[in-house]
């Protein structure tokens, strides 16, 4: 069975007088452990379909299953609660909580998890270790450079085992030589710790990490893109 | 909810300029808040006490300051063989100034025998056969010993008035405390005062059982034709009246006290806001790795309450400590009313600061907690 399950979503809102539809009945199945990336142009829903899987906005209609839930029929309270157990969110812009240090932040998500303050320790060190921070545990984000915080956002997101890692556009604001090991590492998660990834990206250079590409224009997902591509990637 | 302190003290100080406005704000409507309550309290308790009810003031008719009162000394025997009487004690009042004072001095001058059975006074310095035995000894309330720095075996002077103080003393009514108790003949003796044989009042210990009222006119009545008549009260009517005017007054600072509560809910509403006006994009953060929007709204609701408090706690602090150290009393007419500090006044005032912080808290919280994630993320 598939990690994530998506019938018939759409999402529609007004603007105006105008009705915007940045998906219009999209399915899609991910397996667990799988390396995805989403492409398409701007406006072509990307960002919305990731946000509606990783349970941050609503569909108007159809169904997400993730990891056996029905995320649809959650309330906002069960939403969050199913965020914080499954799913782990890396942004364009890292989004680090200015006032907690690197391991603050990656220690935020596991407060609201039943863990000890022993394994939580233990968890983000760990963490930290794999993301090449143990130096900076006690650094703040404006002490980080920004390939330095998006590798602490990438740390906060896998922080809790999640049963998928959502990225959207994660070396949208890095340079080239920073891009390549934040990619470098989502490879290395990927393959090492099994994590699931969905990463919406406009670089064809990310997108090629993936086992699987997908595109998606004016809200509709089109056929996956011919496995040799995919293959041709450096995660293949 | 509580693994979350240091986040919120993180963000608390942050904004530690504004966060220190509020606080300072907050911690001025409290003292403020405080000083208003000590006074209403002093207030309340000006006719408080086990003897007060039966207890008659015998003043001079038509006459309001005690300086312009003069009764016949004798006046307290004829009192005295009165049926229901327990003890009649004349008293000499000298003080620094007749009208509404915040630094009123008042001298009450009394056969020194009779003073502890009309007052319950307890020695905190000095002692007893010193204040009986020195014609000019006197024993001073802690408040005013408090805020003239005065101590035992000291002289103190007010005008043409100077004593030795032979003791310190505390009282169950915080207001006794701002007089100071001399030997009556030596108060009429006194350069400049020189009323020997007259007094300024007549209080009336009454036996258990006796009907003030009745007591009053039968008193009143037996002095119609003598050479000064008398107007006699109970002793609450008679301080009520003397402080008539302050008493309006102190009624109207409750509304400042009102105020300073709505000032400190304003202060901090406002300024809880504005933190999570500023922080629209956190939050949508928090939301995304998993904090509910009950845990959002708590966050800013405990943000609230602890600028709430910590202002509270500074302000109500500093007006116990100075109202404490300084024992102000304002007085009219020889009467005063003390500033009252208690633990009282401090609980209902960090309840008050509480509840404020709370109310303060619910529409920031409300805003943070209910936002839309996604239209969130997307603010600067």
């Amino acid at each position: 069975m598939p990690l994530v399950e998506i019938h018939g979503l759409t999402k529609e809102y007004e603007k105006g007088d105008q009705k915007i539809v940045p998906l219009k009945d999209v399915s899609l199945a991910i397996d667990k452990g799988d390396f995805v990336s989403l492409m398409g142009a701007s406006g072509s829903g990307k960002s919305t379909l990731l946000n509606l899987i990783a349970g941050i906005d609503a569909p108007t209609a159809g169904t997400i299953h993730v990891a056996g839930t029905d995320i649809t029929k959650l309330s906002r309270t069960q939403l969050a609660d199913f965020r914080a157990n499954h799913v782990g969110y890396i942004f364009q812009l890292y989004n680090l909580i200015p006032v907690l240090t690197a391991y603050e932040n990656i220690e935020l998500p596991l407060l609201l998890l039943p863990f000890s303050s022993a394994e939580r320790q233990k968890r983000v060190e760990i963490v930290l270790e794999a993301v090449g921070l143990t130096d900076r545990s006690d650094h703040y984000p404006s002490q980080l450079s920004g390939g330095q915080e998006q590798r602490v956002g990438i740390a906060r997101a896998i922080v809790a085992d999640p049963a998928i890692v959502v990225a959207d556009e994660p070396t949208g604001d890095l340079d080239a030589e920073t891009s390549d090991q934040v990619l470098d590492l989502l490879q290395r998660l990927n393959a090492e710790l099994g994590t699931t990834f969905l990463m919406v990206t406009h670089d064809l250079k990310a997108a090629s990490i993936a086992r699987r590409r997908l595109r998606l224009e004016k809200g509709v997902l089109l056929e996956p893109e011919p496995p040799k591509i995919a293959k041709a990637g450096k995660g293949a | 909810m509580w693994k979350f302190l240091p986040y919120v003290a993180k963000n608390l100080w942050r904004d530690r300029t504004r966060t220190f406005l509020t606080v300072s704000g907050a911690a001025v409507a409290m003292f403020v808040f405080t000083v208003v309550g000590a006074v209403q309290e002093g207030m309340a308790s000006l006719n408080r006490g086990t003897q007060t009810e039966r207890t008659l003031i015998v003043f001079q008719a038509n006459r309001f300051c005690p300086g312009t009162s003069r009764l016949q000394e004798d006046y307290a025997r004829t009192i005295a063989k009165l049926p229901g009487v327990q003890e009649a004690v004349p008293i000499k009042v000298f003080m620094n100034n007749c009208r509404a004072s915040l630094d009123l001095v008042v001298f009450h001058g009394l056969p020194p025998k009779q003073l502890q059975k009309i007052r319950d006074l307890k020695l905190s310095a000095g002692d007893w056969p010193s204040f009986e035995k020195q014609r000019d000894a006197a024993v001073v309330g802690q408040s005013l010993a408090n805020r003239r720095r005065l101590s035992a075996g000291q002289r103190f002077s007010i005008g043409e008035v100077t004593v030795t103080i032979a003791g310190v003393f505390t009282a169950t009514n915080a207001a006794e405390e701002s007089f100071v108790y001399t030997h009556l003949e030596f108060l009429q003796r006194t350069p400049g005062i020189s009323s020997v044989g007259t007094v300024t009042q007549i209080e009336v210990l009454l036996a258990a059982g006796s009907d003030p009222m009745a007591m009053c006119r039968t008193i009143d009545e037996k002095f119609r034709g003598g050479p000064i008549r008398t107007d006699t009260r109970p002793k609450g009517v008679f301080q009520s009246r003397a402080v008539g005017d302050l008493a309006d007054l102190i009624g109207f600072a409750q509304y400042l006290g009102y105020a300073c509560v709505v000032l400190v809910l304003t202060l901090v509403g406002t300024t809880t806001l504005m933190a999570v006006q500023d922080r629209v994009r956190e939050h949508a953060i928090l939301q995304t790795l998993g904090f509910t929007w009950q845990c959002i709204f708590g966050l800013v609701m405990i943000e609230s309450l602890i600028v709430s408090l910590t202002g509270g706690a500074v302000g109500i602090g500093a007006a116990l400590a100075v109202l404490s150290w300084n024992g102000l009393a304002v007085g009219s007419e020889g009467v005063t009313i003390a500033f009252s500090t208690s633990p009282m006044l401090a609980f209902i005032g960090m309840t008050a600061t509480s509840i404020v912080g709370l109310v303060a808290g619910v529409l920031p919280a409300w805003t943070a907690a209910r936002a839309e994630i996604v239209e969130s993320l997307r603010s600067l």
